[in-house]
């Protein structure tokens, strides 16, 4: 009993992490049409500068968010600005950043090597500490990667359905030429709404280098869990994204817990082609609502 | 335009490369050349049985690591614990990769909304979960790797080397041969017109069901096969190297670079980015080489989407005879190192002269003649 509980709260905590990734995925892709397989690469370059900056500057690896961030969301314009300069297709952006991730994966094996790094203990105690409720331990990594996954998920829905500029976004994801003909700046708003999608990455990137061990072929592992997250989450759907990324790392954690680790992705990606076969718009978005 | 005698040509062809071995040996090259012919016949066979499924019938698969790594597998566990005849091990991966794609296409062609993207992803996705089974069987790999013993050739043909060289010639020009046949019959126009409009076809009578099925059957199968073979030459077996997104890249690039809409487009595509690679990672470090891979994909998909196929075709004789030119400067001036690095940069040459435009290579042949009727009718008289 205390094996389950444990690791449904595992699964919950990493169902977080997964989130954060699957959000910024999910809404480039529901609204702006780009399939980011390059995501999954910049998290880890940002992981490695987390790695750098703080191991460098023995600096508190929380605190690198402050750099990482704002780094990332420049890439992330510049990223959109590229697609859009080349006019890329939906499909084709999914070539695009496939070259684009093998690139970067290469330049990080070519600075940091094959090898395995993580963050000193010293700089990064995080990683041992732990809150406790009764006898269930809650990693403060873990921890706080749940919570920032909350506040940007709250975050991202209060923008999307309060404000100017979510409903700026969501016109155009309905619409493009329709939103701009009533004078919304389509350019402009894809390039906040992808370099905040990377930022996003970053922040992960931030929490994974605080977690695992990092190596450059890391990223490959994370594609299909997160794009079972994005698919069942329902393209542009944050609540949605959400709740399939703790839904994913419950299954994970259990199916590790009680079978072998082995098992888990099996058991994730019965779940996603069940998924797509019978409600292939996700599992948290109703029907025929557009 | 099939031709009655396109069998005889492939025949033709076949027993000219066939002869190569014994070429080698007579005019005493080194066999490092069989080695590499070999893996050129191995990608051609992966691209092409790859551009048969998503050329042709545009359903675009990142899954061919998955039925690659069954081909390498079953392979591996019939030689290595069920003492299997490698001979009779090779159909059977085919089989069994065939199997596989039938399950999945089974269930995925019965959805309509699994298309483009999502297919391409759902194919991705066969090839991790397939990775994650097969490290944790241990009757298969169980995550340490499978160390194949030297297998026994045949005697007639010959050392291991020339029996992989024959081997893989004959699975390529069989898998080529099917790509064309496809492409000249009613079968093919059948999957062009699934490419083009799905609903369309379906409405026109062409049984897209079953030519979907069929024709990502024939595709696994192939790609089985070839696996199959490969796990030989490999030795030693991992899943990292098996299912890991080299296989898919290299397959996708090739066939992006060649040309996906005809059936030769694939065959130059292996060929070019083979000999390329090859050349830089010798030249260089294996990182550095992805990154060239890499923006090489990013440089195609942008500025040459159909493939330098259709663009050799129009310009065939300016760009064959820009490859021989430089080819012989460097032989000439003995720059450029071994003769296949001397290929290499004349194919990439040859490639920066196909990316100029259509405008711009019409722009280039008029400022041409225009300059050489002035020599004609002499400055003075402009």
């Amino acid at each position: 009993m205390l094996l389950i509980g444990q690791a449904l709260i595992s699964g919950i905590l990493l169902g977080g992490l997964y989130a954060i990734l699957a959000i910024g995925l999910s809404l480039t892709w529901g609204m702006l049409k780009i399939i980011n397989l390059a995501h999954f690469a910049l998290t880890f370059l940002a992981a490695y500068f987390t790695y750098q900056i703080s191991t460098s500057f023995g600096l508190d690896p929380f605190f690198t968010i402050i750099v990482t961030a704002p780094v990332f969301f420049g890439i992330g314009v510049l990223l959109q600005w590229f697609f859009e300069t080349f006019d890329v297709s939906e499909f084709n952006s999914l070539l695009i950043t496939f070259g684009l991730f093998i690139i970067i994966q290469s330049v990080m094996t070519g600075i940091w090597t094959a090898d395995y790094r993580r963050i000193d203990f010293d700089i990064n105690p995080y990683a041992q500490q732990s809150f406790w409720i009764g006898e269930f331990a809650l990693p403060i990594p873990q921890f706080s990667a749940f919570m920032a996954a909350l506040i940007l998920a709250g975050l991202t829905i209060y923008v999307l359905n309060r404000t100017y500029a979510g409903k700026a976004l969501r016109a155009i994801s309905q619409d493009r030429d329709m939103a701009a003909a009533f004078g919304v700046n389509y350019r402009k708003m894809a390039m906040l709404l992808s370099g905040v999608s990377t930022a996003y990455a970053a922040v992960a990137g931030v929490f994974i280098a605080m977690i695992f061990a990092l190596f450059p072929e890391a990223g490959v592992e994370w594609i299909g869990v997160i794009f079972a997250v994005v698919i069942l989450g329902g393209l542009a759907n944050v609540p949605g994204a959400l709740g399939a990324g703790l839904l994913i790392g419950i299954v994970q954690a259990v199916t590790s817990a009680v079978s072998s680790p082995g098992m888990a992705p099996l058991v994730t990606f019965t779940l996603l082609i069940l998924a797509l076969l019978f409600k292939p718009e996700g599992l948290f978005t109703r029907r025929m609502s557009l | 335009m099939k031709k009655w005698s396109a069998p005889l040509w492939f025949l033709a062809v076949g027993i000219l490369l066939g002869l190569v071995p014994w070429l080698r040996t007579v005019l005493g090259f080194p066999i490092f050349y069989l080695i590499f012919l070999y893996f050129i016949f191995f990608w051609v066979a992966q691209a092409i049985s790859w551009n048969i499924l998503t050329g042709y019938s545009g359903y675009f698969s990142f899954g061919t690591g998955a039925f690659f790594g069954v081909g390498v597998y079953t392979m591996a566990t019939l030689i290595d614990k069920y003492d299997f005849n490698f001979l009779s091990a090779l159909p059977i991966g085919g089989i069994l990769a065939m199997l596989l794609g039938l399950g999945i296409g089974f269930v995925v062609f019965r959805l309509r909304q699994l298309k483009g993207e999502l297919f391409a992803l759902l194919t991705l996705a066969v090839d991790f979960v397939l990775a994650a089974v097969v490290r944790n069987t241990d009757s298969i790999d169980g995550g340490f790797g499978v160390r194949l013993g030297s297998v026994q050739p045949p005697a007639f043909l010959g050392s291991f080397s020339t029996m992989m060289y024959i081997l893989s010639l004959v699975i390529a020009l069989i898998t080529v041969f099917i790509a064309y046949s496809i492409y000249y019959s009613r079968f093919g126009l059948g999957l062009f017109a699934i490419r083009d409009d799905e609903e369309v076809a379906e409405g026109l009578g062409v049984p897209t069901f079953r030519y979907k099925m069929t024709v990502f059957s024939i595709s696994c199968f192939l790609i089985g096969v070839s696996g199959a073979l490969h796990a030989l030459q490999i030795g030693y077996i991992t899943v990292e190297g098996t299912f890991a997104l080299r296989v898919p890249l290299f397959v996708i690039l090739m066939s992006v670079l060649g040309g996906r809409q005809h059936w030769f487009g694939p065959v130059i595509g292996a060929v070019v980015i083979y000999t390329l690679t090859d050349t830089f990672s010798q030249a260089s470090i294996e990182y550095l080489n992805q990154i060239i891979i890499g923006s090489l994909l990013i440089v195609m998909i942008l500025f040459l989407r159909e493939g330098i196929f259709e663009r050799l075709r129009r310009r065939f004789w300016p760009s064959f005879g820009l490859l021989l030119i430089v080819l012989a400067a460097q032989l000439a001036f003995g720059i450029g190192g071994r003769l296949i690095s001397q290929t290499a940069y004349a194919m990439l040459i040859t490639i920066a002269f196909l990316l100029i435009s259509d405008n711009g290579y019409a722009r280039l042949t008029r400022s041409i003649q225009f300059l050489q009727a002035k020599k004609q009718v002499g400055v003075s008289d402009v």
